[in-house]
């Protein structure tokens, strides 16, 4: 025991700490934890063969067979709707958000407006789920009003502070002197915010508008319990099929949707990198 | 021309409240190159956000040529800012961003791209028109914004510490540079700095500031040889600053005594003076150095360092009351000799306190 700790002790630079046997084999057992099963669904997503565990043959025919589905299409087709929908409105009230919060001077109950904004991340979504499903059906009930809109609106309001974070970022680092030379250029406030603002801005509102769209894309808790009779996204579908087993044909989805959230978040990644 | 009325800024309110102005009046002629000079902290910034419009004044007000401006927005004054950081817009060309205040303001095509090509001219960039703004140097950059802010020729072009993030050589070259485009344009220039020596060399008219107040307004010449008070005679250029008394005035020259010496008729900043303990204004190279017991001598002390910087040496001569003067000598007394101290007394200037 005594020689663990002192481990422990002497590893206060970094190097260091990279160079204990422990910690490299902990770091090792995560990754694989976390892609050895991805990986699995995406090479047997080629397999030529129902089975999900025998490897026979590589072959495309389950992706076929996906498209050719008409329920996959029909629920990617409104998952797509609705994330879109959902992104665009969810990133102009980011945008509007982080300027009114940078951008706004310093007034009482700044702090708290950007605790609120932030706070529905620390929620968990269980809570959020069920507080939509009641707060909306007293509401559908009192406007008579139904149809694939409400969910936009859940989306849209879970995608807020997705989106919030990395615009709110992009201004905190921007120095505001860009729009006071703007001003000074007889540039009025709306045509700072467009000519000089918006074009400087444009990296973070991106990066927040591909968040929100991967988060509302993959959202399965409140969906579910929002979405209405032919209403159902491709993750609730995906979810409702692998009840029955898990089939190549989800597994083709599947690696779809990876696919599309991978090629989202490097691109955010650098979108952000890009800024700097 | 534009008129500071009785301005006062305050920051925050009640207990908290920071007054960066404290009731200036201000001057600027039409056409001058204007220097507002001071140590950080002393409001000249503040008071060049003021005319630009970035703040807005507590209490007095702002003229240009007698119309009110002291409350407009900053896009609505024909006033244009180099900013110290020059905030060139990383997204535009450089012909983009010089053509961006006569863009805002609607002007035609032909006009704007005449002007964008006149002005790149004028600062020497002539060929970077296409460039992007990261890919200028800052001596570059600084030229650009230059031009941004002269493109829409304003009637006032205020200029941040424009030239201290660039080095020594460079700065001296843009000195030359900013004197040449005032001349030429004959736009009123307001320059902030607190670099003494930039603003002697630069400007028609120095308002030298100091925790929020002005402290003289002047020519170079008349700061330099005739401080009005201690605050101005320490802030620029290494100025003896020594102890006399006052015995009283004769018109508007001042009669003073070193220790017990003979009385002395010299300039002074102000007639309104009690008799008694005073300081007078010295400058080193008005000094000069005599045999202690010379009756020219008008102060005695010793030798306690010197310094060697080519054209002469700088020696420091502490004296009987203790007060350190500097002097400049082309031949320096070794250190701990007895010296006396003679200068030409029309240089003498006794200071408000």
């Amino acid at each position: 025991m005594t020689k663990f700790l002192s481990l422990f002790r002497r590893s206060t630079g970094s190097r260091e700490l990279r160079r204990q046997p422990l910690f490299t084999g902990m770091s090792w057992l995560v990754l694989v934890f976390l892609y050895a099963p991805i990986a699995v669904l995406v090479v047997f997503s080629f397999n030529d063969n129902r089975s999900v565990v025998r490897w026979t043959e590589f072959s495309l025919r389950w992706y076929a067979a996906a498209l050719e589905n008409d329920d996959i299409r029909r629920s990617a087709m409104i998952s797509i709707q609705v994330a879109l929908t959902a992104t665009i409105f969810s990133t102009v009230i980011a945008t509007m958000a982080a300027l009114a919060t940078t951008r706004g001077g310093v007034y009482r109950g700044r702090a708290a407006a950007i605790a609120l904004i932030n706070q529905p991340l620390m929620i968990p979504e269980i809570v959020t789920a069920i507080a939509t499903l009641a707060f909306f059906s007293i509401l559908r009930q009192l406007t008579g009003v139904t149809g694939i809109g409400w969910l936009i609106l859940a989306h849209t309001v879970f995608c807020v502070p997705f989106a919030y974070m990395p615009i709110r970022a992009r201004l905190s680092d921007m120095s505001v002197t860009y729009e006071a030379a703007a001003a000074d250029l007889y540039a009025s406030p709306w045509q700072a915010f467009r000519h000089v603002t918006l074009p400087l801005l444009m990296p973070g509102v991106m990066a927040g508008a591909m968040l929100a769209f991967v988060v509302s894309l993959d959202d399965v808790i409140i969906t579910l319990l929002v979405a209405g009779p032919g209403e159902t996204t491709l993750p609730i579908y995906i979810l409702g099929q692998i009840r029955r087993g898990v089939t190549p044909e989800v597994n083709a989805v599947s690696t779809i949707l990876i696919g599309l959230t991978v090629a989202m978040v490097t691109l955010t990644f650098f979108l952000q990198r890009k800024q700097k | 021309m534009i008129d500071v009325k009785h301005v006062t800024k305050r920051f925050g309110e009640g207990q908290t409240a920071v007054t960066a102005l404290r009731d200036i009046s201000l001057t600027i002629p039409e056409g001058s190159f204007f220097t507002l000079l001071g140590p950080s902290g002393c409001g000249k910034t503040t008071l060049l956000r003021l005319i630009a419009g970035f703040e807005l004044p507590t209490e007095g007000e702002i003229t240009l040529d007698g119309d009110s401006i002291g409350h407009l927005a900053p896009n609505n004054r024909p006033v244009n800012t180099v900013f110290q950081s020059y905030a060139l817009f990383p997204h535009m060309s450089v012909a983009r961003n010089v053509g961006f205040g006569l863009e805002m303001l609607k002007r035609p095509k032909a006009e704007i791209e005449a002007t964008i090509h006149e002005m790149l001219e004028l600062v020497q960039l002539g060929e970077f028109a296409s460039r992007r703004v990261d890919q200028l140097s800052g001596g570059q950059q600084q030229r650009v914004a230059l031009a941004r802010a002269l493109a829409p020729r304003p009637k006032v072009l205020l200029l941040d510490e424009p030239l201290s993030a660039l080095d020594l050589k460079l700065r001296k070259g843009m000195q030359s540079e900013l004197k040449r485009l005032q001349n030429e344009t004959g736009i009123t220039f307001v320059f902030v700095t607190h670099d003494q020596s930039e603003a002697l060399a630069m400007s028609d008219q120095i308002a030298v500031m100091s925790a929020g107040a002005v402290r003289q307004v002047g020519t170079p010449e008349e700061i330099y040889t005739a401080p009005q008070s201690r605050f101005v005679a320490d802030f620029i250029g290494d100025t003896n600053i020594v102890s006399a008394t006052l015995l009283g005035f004769e018109g508007d020259k001042a009669s003073i005594r070193f220790g017990e010496g003979t009385p002395l008729t010299v300039q002074t900043a102000s007639t309104s003076l009690k008799p008694g303990a005073v300081h007078v204004a010295l400058r080193p190279e008005t000094i000069d150095v005599v045999d202690e017991g010379a009756d020219r001598a008008l102060l005695r002390g010793a030798v306690v360092d010197s310094t060697y910087f080519g054209a002469g040496s700088q020696m420091l001569v502490r004296l009987d009351d203790g007060v350190a003067v500097l002097v400049q000598v082309a031949t320096p007394r070794a250190i701990g000799a007895r010296v006396g101290l003679e200068c030409d007394t029309s240089m003498l200037h006794v200071l408000e306190d």
